[in-house]
């Protein structure tokens, strides 16, 4: 669903960025990207969404290159910032419909999955509202369920859990279960390495702009280990060499 | 304490200023790359402003009224102080972004108001500044006066800017203030903007009318009236002027302490309403009754283009600036309606047919400030919205010129029948009213696109930097009114035979134009910007 080529992006004036990333997400995978700050983490996650571009390097969602066709990968794609800065200008309801009218999500279904999601995240009653009186956690509510709202094939998510309460967490761990159970795929950052080791069977280190472990998350993290020993030791030890 | 509270947020609000501290700090070679073209810019702007107040001041020694020039430059600097001022002291001394952060420091109100304060009065510093200097020199060149004046002229440029600015904060905080009680604030404050405006235009230009002279007896009477009429206009202008050319220094300093003592007072009163009128300007009403109704399908076009009317009218400082001139283009058509050509031709004697000059002159106020031109910028951090959704440029600009468009549709049709009525032009020039408004207008909307494409600034804090100060509000959103002008001075200069050729040749041109600009906007990758 998601392969990425030998990804390098470095910002401009800066040593910071992505270097020779190479990572593949198949249908199914819930994937985990971990690493300390700045380590580059939201740079990838941005140019998988076409935020960014990038320097070198190949980007494939669901077999088609990001590179010859932006529109036709996004069409298939979900990201959700770690900070949703949203139109703050317009009401909860007028979001979700901008949302859905450019993702062309016919009138009649685009109601039904309002209504399922807003329900669900009991935030249903606030759409009427505009977003600049919601809270941090009633923005992530509705940058998520816009996000669900054209059934992407690929949701990207810089650190979902955020600001959500333990209720929200729960339906949407719900939610990306379901969407991998269905053939999708969801790559996701995280810094709560309990819940990525819980949720995900798949994860990716990242240190300083380089993967530096990648695997399914039983061969990763192995027998009597957690998924937050690994990463110490991982990261220490490339840190030394 | 309160002093020490004073200069921490001074300082907090001038190390920024202009976006210096972002360039000293910045590694972006390209945003640093940008910042050296605009300095460039902007120093040509400056050149050119230098030139004009100085041509002007040396027009009223050559008819010997030398002695008004500092108060006539005092003049015209408070005046552009006062109605900018206007336009942006409520979103400056009221502005939501750390709001939060700020008040839950252990700092006084005083302090934080004390220090946008400060900030606009630096501003205003180097405004007035501009507007002095080459004035005060041309007087200086002219009657070789003592070091007195000089010391008073050094006096004067520092209390300039804090009366009109001083008004203008409290008008702003008024209109903010009444406007924060309401449900449609935004709305509110651009209306009461407006109004004070209009008002304020209204009241200079009867104050600075001479009914009944011709202009001839204009010309020559000047001299002697050019004092009585910024008298009636500004008094505190001729008071301060008269004191630097007579080089007295106690009455300059008198007027200084004077000055100050009412700025002094006026940011005690706003001090005092700060945190009641950002309370209620910010806390935003959430009733939690919504109930799911039926919802309309839409193209990506008429949704992105429904946005943009959304993000103008949430901001009054966007509408405020945007709007006026338009306005004023319905308002002097309908002058024009009322008061008939005749009276208008004598007191604009223009060379040309009036129905010739009149299409030029009302693009011109209708392309004064295009929302294009800003239109980019004002996505700040939601950009990376537009950037992740399945939207090609083209189709995110269109909708940006569209909005513009529609924007102006009302009062382009509006001031389109009233110039018409008024003028009772033949078919050609009637063809010519409706065709060179709309041709210049949309040619303003690419342009404005393009420049800020080109000087794009959505790291911002308050919309007063986007909208009043960055370089596309500078270079695009005036653009149209510049070549307005230049096609009104070319429609003067051309021979009577060869006007419809002259306006059919233009059209194309700027037609040809907008739409090579057009395509190389839409060829653009929105992931650079």
């Amino acid at each position: 669903m998601l392969i990425i080529n030998h990804l390098t992006k470095h910002y401009k004036g800066s040593s910071k960025g992505v270097t020779d990333l190479s990572l593949h997400v198949m249908p199914g995978d819930i994937c985990a990207f971990i690493g300390h700050n700045g380590a580059g983490k939201t740079t990838t996650l941005k140019c998988i969404a076409g935020i960014h571009g990038y320097d070198a390097g190949e980007l494939r969602i669901g077999g088609i290159s990001l590179h010859d066709d932006p529109l036709a990968c996004k069409q298939m794609t979900a990201y959700i910032p770690d900070n949703p800065d949203l139109y703050e200008y317009l009401t909860g309801i007028q979001y979700l419909n901008f949302i859905a009218d450019i993702f062309k999500v016919p009138a009649g279904e685009r109601k039904e999955r309002i209504q399922r999601y807003g329900d669900e995240f009991e935030i249903t009653e606030s759409f009427g509202d505009l977003i600049s009186s919601y809270s941090h956690g009633m923005k992530q509510k509705l940058a998520i369920i816009s996000a669900l709202l054209h059934e992407p094939r690929l949701l990207v998510l810089d650190e979902p859990f955020v600001g959500l309460d333990p209720k929200a967490s729960v339906i949407l761990k719900d939610r990306m279960r379901k969407l991998c159970d269905g053939g999708g795929a969801i790559f996701f950052s995280t810094h709560v390495l309990e819940v990525a080791e819980k949720l995900c069977n798949k994860v990716a280190m990242i240190k300083d702009g380089r993967l530096i472990a990648e695997g399914p998350m039983e061969e990763v993290v192995k027998q009597g280990n957690t998924l937050e020993s690994i990463f110490m030791e991982v990261v220490n030890d490339v840190g030394a060499d | 304490m309160m002093l020490a509270q004073i200069r921490i947020m001074a300082r907090l609000e001038l190390c920024n200023l202009l976006g210096i501290n972002v360039l000293r700090f910045t590694k972006d070679k390209r945003k640093k790359k940008r910042a050296v073209m605009l300095s460039v810019l902007w120093v040509l702007l400056i050149i050119m402003l230098l030139f004009y107040v100085g041509g002007l001041s040396w027009g009223l020694v050559e008819i010997g009224a030398g002695e008004d020039v500092p108060a006539y430059v005092i003049a015209i600097s408070s005046m552009l102080i006062f109605v900018f001022g206007i336009l942006k002291a409520g979103s400056i001394i009221f502005r939501k972004q750390g709001y939060d952060m700020v008040v839950s420091l252990p700092v006084r109100k005083g302090a934080v108001v004390l220090g946008r304060f400060l900030r606009m009065y630096t501003e205003n510093l180097l405004m007035a500044a501009l507007v002095l200097l080459p004035g005060i020199a041309v007087y200086a060149w002219q009657t070789r006066p003592d070091v007195s004046f000089y010391l008073c002229a050094f006096l004067g440029i520092w209390s300039v800017p804090l009366l009109p600015m001083t008004g203008a904060v409290l008008i702003g905080a008024l209109v903010t203030g009444i406007s924060s009680r309401m449900r449609h604030k935004s709305l509110a404050a651009s209306t009461l903007t407006i109004v004070f405006v209009f008002a304020i235009m209204y009241g200079s230009s009867s104050l600075t009318s001479m009914e009944g002279m011709e202009s001839l007896e204009i010309m020559e009477e000047l001299s002697g009236m050019v004092s009585d009429m910024l008298g009636r206009f500004y008094p505190p202008a001729v008071l301060l002027g008269t004191a630097i050319v007579n080089g007295e220094i106690g009455r300059c300093l008198m007027y200084t302490g004077l000055f100050l003592s009412v700025s002094a007072v006026a940011a005690a009163v706003v001090s005092a309403c700060f945190q009641s009128i950002s309370r209620n300007l910010y806390t935003t009403a959430a009733r939690h009754d919504y109930q799911m109704g039926d919802l309309k399908a839409d193209t990506a076009l008429i949704s992105l283009c429904r946005k943009e009317f959304r993000r103008y009218f949430s901001s009054s400082i966007y509408v405020s600036n945007t709007i006026i001139g338009p306005l004023m283009g319905c308002v002097l058509s309908g002058a024009l309606l009322f008061t008939g050509p005749e009276r208008v031709k004598e007191l604009l004697p223009v060379p040309v047919d009036l129905a010739v000059i009149a299409p030029f002159l009302l693009a011109g106020t209708f392309c004064m400030m295009t929302t294009a031109a800003t239109s980019v910028s004002m996505e700040g951090k939601e950009w990376w919205l537009v950037k992740s959704l399945p939207l090609t440029a083209r189709v995110v600009l269109d909708a940006k010129i569209l909005m513009n468009l529609i924007l102006m549709l009302p009062f382009y049709l509006v001031s389109e029948v009233f110039l018409i009525l008024a003028l009772k032009p033949g078919l050609q020039d009637s063809f010519w009213m409706m065709v060179i408004p709309a041709v210049i207008l949309l040619f303003a909307c690419v342009y404005g696109i393009a420049v800020n494409l080109h000087f794009p600034v959505l790291d911002w804090e308050n919309e007063v930097s986007v909208v009043k100060q960055s370089a596309s509000a500078v270079l695009g959103g005036m653009g149209g009114a510049v070549l307005a002008l230049l096609g009104g001075v070319g429609a003067c200069l051309v021979p009577k035979g060869y006007s419809g050729g002259y306006r059919a040749v233009l059209c194309v041109l700027l037609l040809g134009t907008a739409g090579l600009m057009y395509r190389k906007n839409n060829r653009i990758d929105l992931r650079e910007l």
